[in-house]
């Protein structure tokens, strides 16, 4: 029962995350269905950003808590800027050219994208790991604070991650459903040239999504950086594979769907973990992920689109 | 004799269908090649000679390059030359990239995954001819001693067998995604892509039973270190393995041979027009008359099958074989490489290929190493291999989306984008219905000819 409820906890951490980076590839796919593959190796950017940050700021695990949780929080809000800015640029560079070119032409791009961040990347931090020390600690909420006795681990870096996604991840659903520029989101989405006739700009919306998109981005690098303290070239790869699966799994372009297909995904990846081994894990992700698009080809909240002309 | 000659079918002319009737059409075209030959250099002389030309330096090259460039290199004359090892790997992935092409240009499916069934390739390679399953001693015609250990199927057989296991998973993984659209299908073909090699590192130390099959800690694939030896292919006695230099380079230039005959006659056939009517548009297509199911699966599973042979015959080259060769990089490489080339286009694809693999073994490190020489802190631009790629991907989508020797019809397609797609330009939405109309009719027409094909 304890290894369960602790399974349950690292999957939930590890969904979290994903669901920041999930959101970036649903509100793009969403709204020029586009599968962006450069998504991954911005997270990764975004980490990289963060730990340079923390460098220069100075933020070591002495720092004391009041001044390291200010700092954490600029170093968010500045990362988040960062990404969100190249993010705006690649769009601009790779994407908008090709808005009316077919299908292929931007995803081409983006992978092409891809393999450009990868490698600034590489250029930046050498091809070794760069590992950071322990801001948020690594221990024990449960024992320590409220003194129940369990073999249960939900620690601060857990804590942080939740603290840190699910205030954005409701910011977001607020701002989509309930503003005025969600609404011309929506709008867009729906029908990009009747959304244009209706006296939305476009190509204004399209650059809002990718700012946001990249903004999540950023704030999943730094979240990265502080529970896993490590970051590589090569990390947005695997990490952004896990997310697109998660939004393909919720159903692309579907927000909620986005989240229910991240915390399915950290789940199914701390379950096959610890109950059958790790070597299988992508397997399986990647097995259910097949299963359940052939049963429902849209996802699990995807609704049924209409085919295009 | 007039000028279209080999486009009349004779009297004299075989009728059979199948295989049988492929091959009929094989040798009369061989036939009839010297005419025809005589036929294009008359019609058009500077591109008929130039591309012999071509031709003959493409056959003679690993000569050229054992007898001269080779020793050039040596004395220390600079050229950025190719050896037989890479010259093969070109080769192998020439074959890779105009099976990708039957899925991703000539149907228009988006394979992301395509890495897994070369991998299945070589995995066949490595199961038939291979010391790996010690226990059972199976020499079958080959020509390894007979008792030796382990399964030994000759590689003629191989190529084959590998072509047949990856089409059949290329129709296993079709089949239950025929429903899936566009992106869809893209990253579940990714997802079966990253499965494979997965299960290849994984299946070591099996324990199973099941009726009279009992494994005790089984050894299946060898795990992460994967299987070697290998046998390298062999033909009556003569060795066309990594250590034959220029035999290798010979023996993949057959299998690329075969592979653009193939290629081609498929393009041609019903079966071809048939994809380029779904690749165009599914609903048309489908509303004429094309059995989209049964054309999407046949896609997969011939395309798969070149991948299996590339496999089978790397395998065989390399006299080893590990999961870590089938990433999704490869995947992505090949992908690169029939878009740069000119997707749709099996001459534009090959020399994608070709040029893809040139330029990333030997032409990179052959430029990192003058630059090195310079100055040793400067870049290494082999290094950085993928952010070039990257960048002219890039750069092509914008100004050259078709490639650099694009399919007339393809170009036409990435150049318009189909209607619905592009804002109110009306020509080229009504040159585009003309289009697709005019292939599905000649689909249907045909159907309509032969309906118990």
């Amino acid at each position: 029962m304890e290894q369960l409820i602790q399974t349950i906890i690292i999957g939930l951490a590890n969904g979290l995350q994903y669901a920041l980076v999930a959101l970036g590839y649903t509100l793009v796919y969403g709204i020029i269905e586009l599968i962006n593959f450069a998504h991954g190796d911005l997270f990764m950017l975004g980490s990289m950003i963060a730990l340079g940050l923390f460098f220069l700021l100075g933020v070591t695990s002495s720092t004391p808590i009041a001044q390291a949780g200010l700092l954490i929080l600029l170093i968010i809000a500045l990362t988040m800027i960062a990404t969100a800015t190249i993010n705006w640029s690649i769009e601009r560079v790779a994407y908008r050219p090709l808005r009316n070119a077919p299908k292929l032409a931007p995803l081409i791009s983006a992978i092409g994208m891809s393999f450009v961040l990868q490698n600034i990347g590489l250029l930046a931090a050498g091809p070794a790991n760069k590992g950071f020390e322990n801001v948020v600690p690594n221990t024990n909420i449960l024992t320590t604070l409220l003194g129940i006795q369990t073999s249960i681990e939900f620690t601060y870096k857990q804590l942080f991650v939740a603290v840190v996604t699910i205030p954005l991840l409701v910011g977001l659903t607020w701002f989509v459903s309930r503003t005025r520029q969600g609404k011309a989101m929506r709008a867009t989405a729906q029908d990009p040239d009747t959304a244009g006739l209706m006296g939305i700009d476009v190509n204004r919306t399209i650059s809002l999504t990718f700012l946001i998109g990249g903004a999540l981005a950023g704030a999943a690098g730094v979240v990265q950086i502080l529970f896993n303290n490590a970051t590589v070239w090569n990390l947005g790869f695997r990490f952004g594979l896990n997310s697109f699966t998660s939004a393909v799994l919720g159903g692309i372009g579907n927000l909620q769907g986005a989240v229910v297909g991240a915390i399915i995904l950290g789940l199914i990846n701390a379950f096959s973990d610890r109950y059958l081994s790790a070597n299988w894990t992508n397997a399986i992700v990647f097995a259910v992920l097949i299963t359940i698009l052939v049963f429902r080809p849209t996802g699990l909240l995807g609704q049924q689109l209409a085919e295009r002309a | 004799m007039t000028a279209d000659a080999r486009y009349v079918i004779r009297a004299s002319d075989p009728v059979r269908s199948g295989p049988a009737g492929w091959l009929d059409q094989v040798t009369a075209a061989a036939r009839r090649a010297p005419v025809a030959y005589r036929e294009q250099l008359a019609r058009r002389r500077r591109r008929t000679i130039a591309i012999t030309i071509l031709a003959l330096l493409f056959v003679l090259y690993p000569l050229i390059n054992t007898l001269l460039l080779q020793p050039l290199v040596r004395s220390g004359v600079p050229l950025p030359v190719p050896d037989d090892t890479v010259a093969t790997f070109m080769l192998i992935f020439a074959a890779m990239a105009i099976g990708l092409n039957i899925v991703a240009g000539f149907a228009g499916l988006l394979d992301l995954g395509y890495v897994a069934f070369y991998a299945l390739g070589a995995y066949t390679a490595a199961f038939f001819a291979s010391p790996h399953f010690a226990s059972l001693s199976l020499v079958l015609f080959s020509e390894v001693a007979p008792g030796y250990p382990g399964i030994h199927v000759p590689f003629f057989v191989i190529v084959p067998l590998a072509a047949l296991i990856a089409a059949t998973f290329g129709v296993l993984l079709g089949a239950p995604t025929l429903r899936l659209r566009g992106d869809y299908l893209a990253i579940v073909t990714l997802g079966f892509g990253e499965i494979v090699p997965v299960v290849f590192k994984n299946l070591v130390g099996i324990n199973f039973q099941l009726g009279p099959i009992k494994l005790e800690n089984a050894n299946l694939t060898g795990g992460a270190v994967g299987i070697n030896p290998i046998d390298p292919p062999s033909f009556f006695g003569i060795d066309f393995g990594a250590t034959s230099g220029q035999a290798a380079v010979y023996l993949a230039m057959v299998i690329v041979a075969l592979s653009v005959i193939i290629a081609r006659n498929l393009e041609r056939s019903r079966m071809g027009r048939a994809w380029m009517a779904i690749r165009e548009d599914e609903l048309a297509a489908e509303m004429m008359g094309v059995n989209t199911v049964r054309t999407k699966l046949l896609a997969f599973g011939l395309g798969a099958s070149f991948a299996g042979v590339a496999g089978s015959l790397q395998a065989s080259y390399l006299g080893a074989t590990t999961s870590d060769f089938f990433q999704f990089s490869t995947s992505i490489l090949v992908l690169i490489m029939i878009i740069l080339g000119g997707i749709g286009n099996i001459w534009g694809v090959m020399a994608g290929a070709l040029a893809l693999v040139y330029v990333d073994k030997t032409f990179l490190p052959w430029i990192a190493q003058r630059v090195q020489a310079i100055n040793s802190d400067l870049p290494n631009a082999a290094q950085f291999n993928f952010l070039i790629f990257g960048i002219i991907l890039v750069i092509m989508m914008r100004f050259r989306p078709e490639g650099f020797i694009p399919s007339r019809q393809r170009a036409a397609e990435l150049r318009h984008a189909p209607p619905g797609q592009q804002i109110g330009s009306a020509a080229t939405l009504g040159e585009d219905a003309v289009k697709s109309e005019e292939t599905s009719q000649a689909i249907a027409a045909e159907q309509a000819a032969e309906p118990d094909a």
